[in-house]
């Protein structure tokens, strides 16, 4: 039986830690993923941050770092992790994160807090092509957050509401330095929460579905990122492509969509361990 | 000795003093002491120490200052260096200054030369040619010439008549200033954790500006702690990065390169400290001579040198394959012609013999480096994940 290793991935975002506990069986090439943590930022340090999130998944499993992690990966703001072993960059890592939540998947499409970035992949979770949002943070995860913000909801709340929609009204432009005017306008206009959520998100899959069409995207579409968990975006993005005629995506989603990062750059990390042991054994002939 | 945070934190005070406070103090100290400050690239400083001044590069405001008369002087479309340097002048940041010095490089810094006649700044202002002719019956001789010139300039300020024993002595401080560099470069090869390229930007760039002795008492400490076990390796790939540095990129970027999964084993930032390989004889009765031979026979490849006799693409290549590294990021400051002009024989060489490498321009006050992160980052990836794929050039 083989002794699998152990390797940890951390995401740092704009928003937020995530962290990824994931066990690598090197012969058979099979990843699990053993424990997740998600940690908000706020206004603390990140550094800190990352030391409370991957203390605390180490400390629930009973592992050391020195004595039990074969690789710690960063991914994101590798910078505001201080004890690792190596970095991804993040369309890598969420890449493989796509492709480790859906094996068949030939696009990733990474919603996140600051912007949106659709990845071509192949099979092994390589990048071949991407696309993605401008410098705007409008049509991110940070801009839905300002409005759930705005109306009084709770972030979890965003997607359930949004599905309780019945007449949507998509706004003309959204822009997130001017989210909370837009926000009051819709209000002012007798609309009810449901309705101006679906139409932010109709606006915002909107954009997304643009993306995948400049990029030439095959399905099926694997959605990461924070905003792949959110069902209302799920439901608003499968709407649009299903209007579009010539460019009809199958999409899939995931629970832990939001690790995508986190998880990939741990799986990197394990394929990197291995990689680095069959070079020192090279070297050591 | 100093600890190795307190020295490097010295170097950037020194570094980036935009004052150049040392160069006061060290004029005030003693009656009859010169500074002359250099533009970059490469000047044989021996000669202006020898003579008893203190060379001192200007390396431009970078990102730490406004620009506000320089851009009446210059163009949009024109690098961002000279408008710099020109401002740093004319408000006075170099009052102290007798004269100043401009190495051949590009038309740009050449005009700069005049507008500090025009702007009657200093009491001399040389453009000093290089010479592009490597026989050393010509261009050596041409070369001393040049070099004689900026001795007289010098010797009319502070009357000194420089001797062969001056100009030796001056010699053997600057090879021990190269030996120890070299040093640096060679620990880092093996063992670039033990002290960030950020780091060492400070220690090189902080030796432009103070007096060689100094410098040399730093590098001595520096290099006693980089002999040391310090610091935990991480999973990067090697790189060199060439950019034909005279306007220096902002420190951000030095250190994005690294924070996006690089170690950079050899650069070209500091080119100028770095341009004579190996020592210059300094026991010679010509040492004039030792220094124009040292140009011609021993010098590092330069955008900024003509060298149809020796590619630069296959001495770059040569450093790439020496250093161990696993490719090249090429940076150019955007507008400059020997860089821009240089970048399509590099990759052209480097598409034959399979050198994976990236390309980007930045400008010296430019300090948002998201996307040279993100494209250093796939580049990093691209040879950690994919080695065994073929050779991904993205240009």
């Amino acid at each position: 039986m083989e002794n699998p290793i152990y390797t940890l991935g951390v995401d740092v975002g704009g928003s937020y830690v995530k962290v990824a506990l994931m066990r690598y069986f090197h012969q058979s090439g099979n990843h699990e993923l053993v424990d997740k943590q998600t940690e908000k930022i706020r206004k603390r340090n990140p550094k800190d941050v990352v030391v409370d999130a991957v203390n605390m998944v180490l400390m629930r499993n009973g592992l050391n770092q020195e004595r039990d992690i074969a690789y710690l990966a960063s991914t994101g703001e590798g910078e505001m992790v201080e004890r690792k072993t190596g970095h991804f960059y993040s369309m890598t890592s969420h890449a493989r994160g796509g492709i480790f939540f859906n094996p068949e998947a030939k696009t990733v499409v990474d919603m996140g807090g600051l912007y949106v970035r659709a990845i071509k992949v192949d099979s092994r979770g390589k990048v071949i092509d991407y696309k993605m949002t401008g410098q705007c943070a409008s049509g991110s995860g940070q801009f839905i957050e300002n409005i759930s913000r705005y109306l009084g909801l709770a972030i979890e709340e965003v997607g359930p509401i949004s599905l309780q929609a019945d007449n949507p009204e998509v706004p003309s432009g959204i822009c997130a330095v001017l989210a909370e005017t837009d926000v009051i306008n819709l209000v002012s206009k007798g609309l009810s929460t449901p309705n101006i959520v679906k139409g932010i998100n109709l606006s915002i899959a909107n954009r997304v579905v643009k993306l995948l069409g400049s990029l030439r995207a095959e399905s099926p579409i694997a959605l990461v990122g924070g905003m792949g968990m959110n069902e209302g975006m799920i439901q608003a993005i499968e709407e649009i492509s299903a209007e579009n005629k010539r460019n009809t995506f199958k999409f899939t989603s995931h629970p832990n969509s939001i690790y995508s990062g986190a998880i990939g750059a741990a799986i990197w990390g394990g394929y990197r361990y291995h990689k680095l042991k069959e070079k020192q054994a090279v070297l050591a002939v | 000795m100093n600890s190795l945070p307190k020295l490097i934190q010295q170097c950037k005070d020194l570094a980036f003093d935009l004052q150049f406070t040392r160069s006061r103090e060290w004029k005030a100290q003693e009656e009859g002491r010169v500074v002359v400050g250099y533009m970059p690239v490469y000047f044989p400083r021996e000669i202006i120490h020898a003579a008893g001044g203190l060379p001192v590069a200007i390396f431009g405001g970078g990102d730490r200052k406004q620009i506000i008369k320089g851009d009446a002087y210059y163009q949009s479309y024109i690098c961002h260096i000279p408008r710099s340097i020109i401002d740093l002048a004319l408000d006075g940041h170099t009052n102290h200054f007798d004269g100043y010095l401009f190495p051949s490089i590009c038309d740009v810094i050449r005009n700069l030369s005049g507008l500090f006649k025009l702007n009657k700044l200093g009491k001399f202002v040389k453009y000093m040619d290089f010479p592009q002719n490597f026989l050393p019956e010509i261009g050596g001789v041409f070369y001393q010439q040049e070099m004689q010139h900026v001795l007289h300039y010098i010797k009319e300020i502070n009357g000194k008549e420089v001797t062969a024993h001056d100009l030796n002595h001056s010699i053997a401080l600057y090879n021990t200033n190269r030996r120890l560099i070299a040093r640096m470069y060679d620990i880092r090869q093996e063992f670039p954790w033990r002290m960030t390229i950020e780091e060492l930007y400070y220690v090189l760039r902080a030796g432009t500006v103070i007096p060689v002795e100094e410098h040399n008492d730093i590098l001595e400490q520096v290099v006693a702690h980089m002999e040391k076990e310090i610091g935990e390796p991480q999973d990067k790939i090697k790189v060199v990065v060439s950019g034909a540095f005279c306007e220096q990129p902002a420190v951000g970027l030095i250190k994005a390169i690294e924070e996006a999964g690089c170690y950079v084993v050899d650069d070209d930032y500091m080119l100028g400290s770095r341009m004579i390989l190996g020592d210059i004889d300094p026991s010679t009765d010509k040492p004039l001579e030792a220094i124009a031979n040292a140009y011609i026979h021993q010098s590092q490849y330069s955008s900024s040198i003509y060298d149809v006799h020796n590619p630069k693409e296959y001495r770059l290549a040569k450093i790439v394959q020496d250093r161990g590294a696993d490719g090249v990021i090429f940076a150019s400051a955007s507008f400059c012609d020997p860089s821009l002009l240089d970048a399509p024989i590099f990759q052209k060489a480097f598409d034959e013999m399979g050198i994976r490498y990236i390309s980007f321009q930045y400008s010296e006050n430019i300090n948002q480096f998201k996307v040279i992160k993100e494209q250093v980052g796939a580049f990093s990836d691209s040879i950690k994940l994919w080695e065994d794929d073929k050779a991904l050039v993205i240009a």
